[in-house]
């Protein structure tokens, strides 16, 4: 068994800068900024080498104090887990605060998400996963306010409001488990559930577990936060919360799905929320007349169209999930970029293409990626899913019909917005945003896409081989209960 | 009524009243106390899961083996479910301050519409000084 | 009228969610839960870690990433507090002084409340109590001055120093303990007499460096409130 007592770097690291951020910032202005960013850079060196480690050597684990399995905290790193924490510091590097504000407050809430989030993804231990789980869930709220305007601290309290009841709730759910098997660890009630947790405990407990975690990945029920705290929070945590922050959630209900609740009630739950979030999803996108929050709607959508992925039993649906969620954390971010420079109605667009030619093809590109046209990434990934549904039993037939429809109104709000912006009369707003300094990351992340398009069959086979590992149930309990020590 | 029911009707009674606070109330601080409740009756039923009929509490006494005790490990979540709950309130409480400071209400409505208020007049200027557009 | 339409869907829909919790935990029988985890640490507790308080035993050798978890939240939670008051207006100078009883009982209590908190930071392995309990104690020490006179500034540099410093202390801890060993967090030094002031290896050090943490921060964070709570 593999035991790597490293496994703990990418989340002490950015957590005792974080507690030191202050303190450096105090002793020289604009020190707490470089701080920052050092602290992210050596967290991702860091993150690099255990993901390399983990590619070759296969999954890693170790026993927090060295205490053995059941009874203590044991930290599990496979190739998803570590190619999610990577994503995770590119993201929190990429969309790291650009102003010159000498504020200490945002790069240590950043650095903190940064630690919070890792451990998410890692933890192999249910009450732990909702320790840092509250650590990111209160980072995301003080990031969110941190605009400073009235409407976003009304934003993020009401944010607060619902994701503090959804944690109860998840909280009762731990509860429920723990009575009904008397552990925690996840490889413990991995074999422990086909006896403990297959009644109506069970379901409950998930479902529980489902609302409390779904608030962060923007599941069906609990997302009214999105369109409010994605209009009035600064662009670059709009981008971390809804390209990356939201999949580190739906991993993690991945994770309770395949380890601890794989009956049918659970994924046909996760299927029906996840049908449901792409319906409202897409009618609200397509009704809004704002940019901002036809993309803050549309991201619940796409959320809920990975949910379904996740929902399909077996690996091919795991596959066909992480290749979605990895290629809406490329494009969801740059959207809100642009979305950013033309705040208000989508009737400004009118004409931008003739003032910013750049960045009217930046958003066909993302647009034409997110549709599903091929030979972009995005076609790649819904196929992956419609051939793992198509495979799958007659519930997901239907599912994949709503994700077909769901693309074809995408395709009509994208291209009324990408109408205006090559037909229309010029409009005085485009005058000025030739290419702005501010759109650097939307145009790193358009690179990456188009980087992505030419090595589609690589990075498929790697997906394919992330989704059998995190699927292969035996092999994790045993890694989990056996290694690290 | 056996000691669980009493403590099952509790913690699931605070958690309910909690709910109706947070959703039916239209003040601000209301709400918030009524996810205090909710995370109160959560943390009741956590504490309750571990308990054991004539158990002791979970400290070694000097020269004692280790008998019959309740089950510590609720009692260790719930100590770090409670200090989670506490800084949440306090950040809660932090921006209802600042949302006052703002609006000079606490009224549900009346901050929602507000806001919507305000993101309608800075939606389409906010990018204007920046971009230094003129229309 | 249709706020009492309102009122009554959520009654309803609340008098369902209750019968469905009752009928939940009605197929879990009180008092037999598994707690096969619960009692293993029972009886390992004593020779793993030599607390006698099983609690703290868990809360900083079995699940000792909880508590840095913890520690984070609150952590977390001041700074975003600090960041969303940053800009309130600062009012605590116009703000009354309480009377006379209160001003010198709170002067008069501050170092009976640092001997107390300090007391049961240090033997929060032997006894109830701890860390978190201590540090809260030893926060009121700092508070209730702030309170008995709000225009005696708070020096928000000091607790800020001590809250980084002890919060990255309990992480060093945890990774020069990776140095001896192969875990994180891993408990070292001997595991002394059961009972004595100094046993259970690093875990009193760890809730030293809680207590210090939880006391900056609390006292931190409630000063701060309380100073734009007089500007508002």
């Amino acid at each position: 068994m593999n035991t790597v007592p490293q496994i703990i770097f990418p989340v002490a690291i950015p957590l005792i800068a974080a507690f030191l951020l202050p303190i450096a910032g105090r002793c020289h202005a604009g020190f707490g900024r470089i701080f920052g960013r050092a602290a992210v850079l050596v967290t991702f060196l860091a993150s690099a080498l255990l993901a390399w480690q983990v590619a070759g050597a296969g999954p890693a684990s170790s026993a927090m104090g060295g205490f053995k399995a059941p009874l203590g905290i044991v930290f599990y790193a496979d190739n998803l887990a570590m190619a999610f924490v990577l994503l995770l510091n590119i993201g929190v590097w990429l969309f790291w605060p650009s102003g010159d504000e000498d504020r200490s407050g945002p790069y240590t809430l950043l650095l903190t998400l940064l630690g919070g989030g890792a451990g998410l993804v890692l933890s192999g231990d249910l009450f732990n996963i909702f320790v840092f789980y509250e650590i990111v869930a209160v980072a995301s709220y003080g990031l969110a306010a941190s605009g400073g305007s009235a409407a976003g601290f009304g934003a993020s309290l009401r944010y607060l409001l619902l994701s503090a009841l959804g944690s109860s709730l998840a909280l009762m759910g731990i509860a429920l488990v723990y009575a009904a098997a008397g552990t925690l660890n996840l490889a413990d009630l991995a074999l422990l559930a086909p006896d403990v947790l297959r009644g109506p405990p069970g379901a409950a407990a998930f479902l529980l577990l489902l609302i409390g975690f779904g608030v962060k990945a923007e599941l069906f029920p609990v997302n009214s936060w999105v369109p409010e705290i994605y209009a009035s929070a600064p662009v670059r945590v709009t981008s971390l919360l809804a390209g990356i922050v939201s999949k580190l959630a739906l991993i993690v209900i991945l994770r309770f799905l395949v380890l601890v609740f794989p009956m049918p009630s659970a994924y046909g739950l996760l299927l029906t929320l996840g049908i449901l979030g792409v319906l409202a999803g897409e009618l609200a996108a397509y009704r809004a007349r704002d940019l901002n929050s036809t993309f803050a709607w549309s991201s619940i959508a796409q959320l809920g169209v990975i949910a379904i992925a996740f929902s399909i039993p077996g690996p091919a649906g795991i596959a066909a999930g992480i290749a979605l969620a990895l290629h809406h954390a490329v494009v969801k971010p740059a959207f809100f970029f642009i979305a950013d420079k033309w705040r208000g109605d989508v009737k400004l667009l009118s004409g931008g293409a003739r003032t910013s030619p750049l960045v009217a093809a930046l958003f066909v590109l993302l647009s034409l990626s997110i549709i599903g046209i091929p030979p972009l990434p995005g076609f790649w990934a819904k196929y992956l899913l419609l051939d793992a549904a198509f495979s799958s039993s007659p519930a997901y037939w239907l599912a994949a019909a709503v994700v077909l429809a769901g693309a074809v109104v995408e395709g009509a709000y994208l291209f009324r917005a990408a109408g205006f912006f090559y037909g229309g009369p010029q409009k005085g707003r485009g005058a000025a945003l030739f290419m702005p300094g501010e759109l650097v990351p939307a145009f790193v992340l358009g690179a990456v896409l188009l980087v992505a398009m030419f090595a589609i069959a690589p990075l498929g086979a790697y997906i394919t081989s992330m989704a059998v590992q995190a699927a292969d149930v035996p092999a994790i309990a045993a890694q989990i209960l056996l290694g690290g020590n | 009524m056996s000691t669980g029911a009493v403590l099952y009707a509790g913690a699931i009674g605070l958690f309910l009243i909690g709910c109706y606070a947070m959703v039916a109330e239209r003040h601000l601080i209301r709400n918030i106390l009524g996810l205090v409740l909710v995370e109160s009756g959560v943390n009741l039923l956590l504490v309750a899961v571990g308990f054991r009929e004539n158990a002791a509490a979970p400290i070694l006494k000097a020269g004692q083996s280790a008998g019959m005790m309740v089950d510590p490990l609720p009692q260790a979540l719930v100590l770090t479910a409670i200090v989670i709950g506490f800084g949440v309130l306090a950040l809660a409480l932090a921006l209802v301050v600042r949302v006052h400071q703002a609006y000079g209400t606490l009224d549900t409505r009346e901050v929602a519409r507000l806001m919507r208020v305000e993101r309608e007049a800075s939606g389409p200027g906010a990018a204007g000084p920046r971009a230094g557009a003129k229309s | 009228m249709k706020g009492y339409g309102h009122t009554a869907a959520t009654l309803l829909f609340l008098t369902g969610l209750g019968i469905l919790l009752i009928a939940i935990l009605q197929a879990l029988p009180f008092g037999l839960a598994p707690m096969q985890v619960g009692q293993a640490i029972v009886a390992a507790a004593p020779g793993d870690t030599g607390a006698d308080n099983i609690v703290t035993a868990i809360l900083l050798g079995y699940r000792g990433l909880d508590t840095l978890g913890e520690v984070t939240i609150l952590f977390v939670a001041a700074a975003a507090a600090g960041m969303v008051l940053g800009g309130a207006s600062r009012g605590g100078a116009q703000a009354e002084n309480a009377g006379f009883i209160l001003h010198s009982a709170a002067y008069l209590l501050f170092p009976f409340l640092l001997v107390l908190g300090a007391y049961i930071v240090l033997h929060g392995h032997l006894t109830p109590g701890g860390g978190f309990q201590g540090g809260a104690i030893l926060a009121a020490a700092f508070f209730v001055p702030v309170l008995a006179s709000p225009a005696s500034p708070f020096n928000h540099r000091t607790a800020m120093l001590v809250e980084g410093f002890a919060g990255a202390a309990f992480i060093m801890i945890g990774l020069v303990s990776l140095v001896g060993s192969d875990a994180f967090l891993t408990p070292f030094f001997g595991k002394g007499e059961a009972g004595a002031l100094f046993s259970a290896g690093s875990l009193p050090l760890l809730y030293l460096a809680i207590g210090l943490k939880v006391g900056s921060e609390l006292a931190g964070l409630m000063a701060r409130v309380s100073g734009a709570e007089a500007g508002a």
